[in-house]
C-alpha cells in the first residue's frame, strides 16, 4: 500500500512537470498566433484585390464552427469518462471528437477549395495571404490533433500503457484541443466577423 | 577558378575551394584520431545522450567550432578593410556581403546562443540542486535541432550559396525578386530549425528552475546565474517565437508568391518591426546570462556575498521587461515620426538605469572583499569598464535625432561589438574557465588563461575603439572599401591589427586546452573555494548528482557551511528525478527537419514530403517508446 502511495506521488510530480511545460508551450503557441492575428489586422482589407466581405461566406463559417466547437464539448465528456474510469464513455466521446474534427477539416478544405476556384488564392492579395497563413496554420493544428487522437486510441489498447499514464496523455491532449478551439473563436471574432456583419 | 566537369564549365570561387580543402583535411584528421583512439563509441554515446552535462558539452563544442569559423570571417573582413581601395582575395561586392552576413548570423545564432545555452545546461541544474533538466529527451532534441539548423546554414557556403542579406535579413532585399537563388533559404530554414531548438531548451530550463530546486532553495536564495537563466528563458520564448513567425512569413514570400514584405502590396517595414521585436530582446538574451555568470564569479572571488541581491534580481527582471519596449531604436531613421521616436528613445535610456544598478552592485561586491585575481575574475574585471563604454555609446545612440548621424556607420558597429563582446564573449570565457573543472574534471592552466585574457582584451579595444571615430567620420557599415581621401586609413589599419591580436589570443585557448588534457591532472570538487551548490558535487559532475540531496537554509549555503566547518544538511526524502533514457531519436527528428528544409530550399517537394513523413513517423515512434511506460508499470493497481 505504501508503495502505491509513493508511486502516486511520483506520478503526480512528473505529471505536474509535464503540465507546467505544456502550458508554457501553449503560451509559445499563443504568441505565434498573436503575431499572425496582428499580421492579418495590418493587411486587411488590402489596398487592392477582393474585399473580405466578397470572399467570406457566413454559412460556411457557422457550419464549421458548429462542428469544431462542439468537439470541445465531446472531449470534455471524454475527460469526465476517464476520471470516472468509464471506458465506453471515454472511447465513444473521444471517437465523436475525432469525427467532428475530421468533418471540420473537410469543411475547411472545401472552403479553401471554393475560394481558390473563385480566384481567391494564396498570392491573390496580401489580405488573402495573411488569411491563409493564419487559418491554414490553425487547420494544420487541427490535422495534428487528429493524428494525436488516433495515436491516443492506439495507446488505449496497448498493454504497456497503464491507466494512469493513459489518463495523463489524454489530459495533455485535451489542453491542446481546447487551446486550438479557443484560437478558432479568435479567428471567428477577428478574421470573419468584422466582414460578415 | 574554372573547372570543366563532364563537359560543363563550372566557375568556383577560390575561397570555396579553400573551404572544401580545409574541411576535408580537418575531417580526415578528426576521423583518423577518433578511429585510432577507438572513440567511435564516445561519439555514439554523445549522439544518444540525454544528460545535461553532456548536452552542455556538445553545445559548447559546436559553439566554439563556429566561433572559430565566424572569427576567420571577421579576420577576412578586417583584411579587406585594412587599406584603402583594397582588393583582397575575392572579398569585394557580393562576396563581402556574404562575408558579413555569415559573420553576423553565425556569431549571434550559432556561437553566442549555444555557448550560453551550454553553460546554462551544465551549471543551472547543479546550482539549484536539480538532478537533470526536467525533460531530458526534449533537452537532447533542443540541441540536435540547433545542430541541424547550424549545419544547414553552414552548408550553404560550401555550395557557393551563402546568403547575402545581412544577419538582419531586411526585406525587400531578402525577397525572391532581389535575392533569387537558394542562398536566403539557407538563412530562413537554418534559423527556423535552430530557433525551434532554442525555444524547447528555454521551456525546459523554466520548468527545471520552477519545479526542480533543492529543498529550501527558494527564489530568494537562488544563485544569480540561475535567476538570469530563468528570465532569459522567458525572453527566448517570446522573442524567438516572433522570429519564427517572421521567418514563416518570409518563407511564404520567397517560396509561394505572397507579398507580406513587398514594396507594392505588403510592407518591408513590417519585417523590420518583427525582426527587431525579436532582435532587441535577443541582445538581452545574450547579455543577461553573462551578467549572471559575472555576478557569481565576482562574488566567489571577492569572497563576499553579492551586494544588493534583491536589486540585482529586480534589475534583471526590469531589463528583461524593458527589453521588449525599445525595438524601434533600431529603426529611428525609418520615418515613424517624432512621437514614436521620442517614446522609444526614452524607454531605451531607461534601460541604462537597471544596468547601472548592476554595475554599481558588482563594484560594491568587490569593495572590502578579499579579491583573488584568477582568470575568470580577470574576465569579470575586464568586462565592467568595457561594458560601460558600450553602454555609454548606447545612450548616445538612443538620442533619436543624433542617431540620424550615427545610423549604419561604424559607430554602431563599435557600439554593439563593445556591448556583446564585453558581456557575452567575456562572460562565456569567464564561465568556461570557471566551470571547466565541473565540465571535464581538469583545471585550465591559469598562466595561459591570463595570456589569453590580456591579449584578447587589448586586441578587442584596439579593434573596436577606432571604429567609433571612423564611424563619426562617416564610414558606413557593410561597405567593402573606402578611399584614401576619406582620411580613415590609419584607424582602419589599427583595427585590423587589433583583430589579428584577438585571433592570436584564441591560439592560447587551443594550446591551453591541449596542455590541460595532456597533463590529465584531476581536481577536487571545489577547486575555486566556491559558494554555490555545483561545487558540492565531484568534478566532473557525475551523471547521478545530489544523492543525498542537500537542504538549503540560506543564500550561498555551501559557503556558510564551510565557514562553520559543518557539512550541509541533507535528506533522501526528495521528489522523483526526471526520467531519462538514452535515445538516438532526437538526432533523427532533427535530421528529418533538415531533410524537409533541403527539399523546400531547392523546391524538391518530394524530398520535403519524405522528410515530413519521416518526422511524423518518428514522433509516433517516440510516443510508443515513452520512457514513462516502464516507470509507470503495466498494471493498474496504483491508479
Amino acid at each position: 500500500m505504501e508503495r502505491v502511495m509513493i508511486m502516486r506521488k511520483q506520478e503526480a510530480e512528473l505529471f505536474q512537470d509535464k503540465k507546467v511545460g505544456f502550458f508554457i508551450y501553449l503560451g509559445v503557441e499563443a504568441v505565434m498566433f498573436a503575431v499572425l492575428f496582428a499580421t492579418y489586422m495590418i493587411f486587411t482589407p488590402a489596398g487592392s484585390g477582393p474585399y473580405p466581405s466578397d470572399v467570406f461566406q457566413a454559412e460556411m463559417v457557422l457550419l464549421s464552427s458548429l462542428f469544431l466547437l462542439s468537439s470541445s464539448v465531446t472531449l470534455y465528456v471524454a475527460e469526465k469518462g476517464i476520471q470516472a474510469r468509464k471506458g465506453k464513455k471515454t472511447l465513444l466521446s473521444l471517437g465523436l471528437t475525432l469525427g467532428l474534427a475530421i468533418v471540420f477539416l473537410g469543411l475547411e478544405s472545401y472552403e479553401f477549395y471554393t475560394f481558390v476556384q473563385e480566384g481567391y488564392g494564396l498570392s491573390t492579395s496580401v489580405f488573402l495571404s495573411s488569411f491563409y497563413v493564419l487559418v491554414g496554420l490553425h487547420a494544420a493544428h487541427v490535422t495534428f490533433g487528429i493524428g494525436w487522437m488516433i495515436v491516443l486510441f492506439i495507446h488505449y489498447v496497448r498493454p504497456n500503457v497503464s491507466y494512469s499514464l493513459y489518463k495523463e496523455k489524454q489530459t495533455i491532449f485535451s489542453y491542446y484541443w481546447h487551446f486550438v478551439d479557443c484560437i478558432w473563436v479568435f479567428i471567428i471574432l477577428i478574421v470573419y466577423l468584422p466582414y460578415l456583419v | 577558378m574554372k573547372l570543366s566537369v563532364f563537359g560543363y564549365e563550372l566557375v568556383i570561387p577560390t575561397d570555396i575551394i579553400a573551404a572544401w580543402v580545409s574541411v576535408i583535411l580537418i575531417g580526415i584528421v578528426a576521423g583518423y584520431i577518433i578511429i585510432k583512439k577507438r572513440k567511435l563509441g564516445v561519439v555514439w554515446d554523445y549522439m544518444k545522450t540525454t544528460n545535461h552535462r553532456k548536452i552542455g558539452i556538445l553545445y559548447l563544442l559546436f559553439g566554439i567550432i563556429y566561433f572559430f569559423r565566424a572569427g576567420v570571417d571577421a579576420l577576412l573582413i578586417r583584411t579587406q578593410l585594412a587599406v584603402p581601395n583594397n582588393d583582397f582575395w575575392v572579398f569585394q561586392g557580393e562576396k563581402y556581403n556574404e562575408l558579413f552576413t555569415t559573420h553576423g548570423t553565425l556569431m549571434i545564432f550559432f556561437v553566442a546562443m549555444p555557448l550560453l545555452l551550454g553553460l546554462m545546461n551544465i551549471a543551472v541544474p547543479l546550482q539549484i540542486g536539480a538532478k537533470d533538466l526536467a525533460f531530458p529527451f526534449l533537452n537532447s532534441l533542443g540541441f540536435w535541432l540547433f545542430f541541424a539548423g547550424s549545419l544547414f546554414f553552414n552548408i550553404a557556403f560550401f555550395l557557393n550559396l551563402t546568403p547575402e542579406v545581412g544577419w538582419t535579413g531586411y526585406a525587400p532585399l531578402s525577397r525572391a525578386e532581389f535575392t533569387p537563388g537558394a542562398g536566403t533559404e539557407f538563412y530562413v530554414f537554418g534559423l527556423q530549425i535552430s530557433g525551434l531548438g532554442t525555444i524547447f531548451t528555454a521551456l525546459n530550463l523554466i520548468v527545471t528552475i520552477i519545479r526542480h530546486r533543492a529543498p529550501g532553495m527558494s527564489y530568494t536564495r537562488m544563485p544569480l546565474f540561475a535567476w538570469a537563466s530563468l528570465i532569459t528563458s522567458f525572453l527566448i520564448l517570446i522573442a524567438f517565437t516572433v522570429l519564427a513567425i517572421a521567418l514563416y512569413l518570409l518563407m511564404f514570400d520567397r517560396l509561394f508568391g505572397t507579398g507580406f514584405f513587398s514594396g507594392d502590396e505588403g510592407d518591408p517595414v513590417f519585417w523590420q518591426h518583427l525582426f527587431w521585436i525579436f532582435g532587441h530582446p535577443e541582445v538581452y538574451i545574450l547579455a543577461l546570462p553573462a551578467f549572471g555568470i559575472f555576478s557569481d564569479i565576482i562574488s566567489t572571488f571577492s569572497k563576499k556575498r553579492i551586494f544588493g541581491y534583491g536589486t540585482m534580481v529586480a534589475s534583471i527582471v526590469l531589463i528583461g521587461f524593458l527589453g521588449f519596449m525599445v525595438w524601434v531604436h533600431h529603426m529611428f531613421t525609418v520615418g515613424l515620426g517624432p512621437v514614436v521616436n521620442t517614446f522609444f528613445a526614452i524607454t531605451t535610456m531607461a534601460i541604462a538605469i537597471p544596468t547601472g544598478i548592476k554595475v554599481f552592485n558588482w563594484l560594491f561586491t568587490m569593495r572590502g572583499g578579499v579579491i583573488h585575481f584568477t582568470t575568470p575574475m580577470l574576465f569579470a574585471l575586464g568586462f565592467i569598464p568595457s561594458f560601460v563604454i558600450g553602454g555609454v555609446t548606447g545612450v548616445m545612440l538612443s538620442l533619436s535625432a543624433a542617431d540620424f548621424q550615427f545610423h549604419d556607420t561604424h559607430f554602431v558597429v563599435a557600439h554593439f561589438h563593445y556591448v556583446i563582446i564585453a558581456s557575452t564573449i567575456l562572460g562565456v570565457f569567464a564561465g568556461l574557465y570557471y566551470w571547466y573543472p565541473k565540465i571535464t574534471g581538469y583545471m585550465l592552466d591559469e598562466k595561459l588563461g591570463k595570456w589569453h585574457f590580456w591579449t584578447f582584451l587589448i586586441g578587442y579595444h584596439i579593434t573596436f575603439f577606432p571604429m567609433h571615430i571612423t564611424g563619426l567620420e562617416g564610414m558606413p557599415r557593410r561597405v567593402y572599401t573606402y578611399s584614401e581621401a576619406d582620411g580613415i586609413f590609419i584607424l582602419n589599419a589599427i583595427s585590423t591589427v587589433g583583430a589579428f591580436l584577438m585571433g592570436i589570443s584564441m591560439l592560447f585557448v587551443i594550446w591551453n586546452v591541449y596542455k590541460t588534457h595532456k597533463k590529465k591532472k584531476k581536481v577536487s570538487g571545489d577547486p575555486w573555494d566556491g559558494r554555490t551548490l555545483e561545487w558540492t558535487v565531484s568534478s566532473p559532475a557525475p551523471e547521478h548528482t545530489f544523492e543525498p540531496m542537500p537542504v538549503i537554509h540560506s543564500m550561498d549555503a555551501y559557503w556558510y557551511a564551510k565557514v562553520k566547518n559543518k557539512p550541509l544538511p541533507a535528506t533522501t526524502n526528495v521528489r522523483v528525478k526526471p526520467l531519462e533514457r538514452d535515445s538516438i531519436q532526437p538526432f533523427c527528428i532533427a535530421m528529418s527537419l533538415f531533410i524537409v528544409s533541403t527539399g523546400l530550399t531547392f523546391r524538391w517537394y518530394w524530398l520535403a514530403i519524405l522528410g515530413g513523413v519521416m518526422l511524423f513517423a518518428l514522433l509516433i515512434l517516440r510516443s510508443i517508446t515513452d520512457e514513462r511506460e516502464d516507470f509507470y508499470g503495466k498494471s493498474d493497481d496504483h491508479a
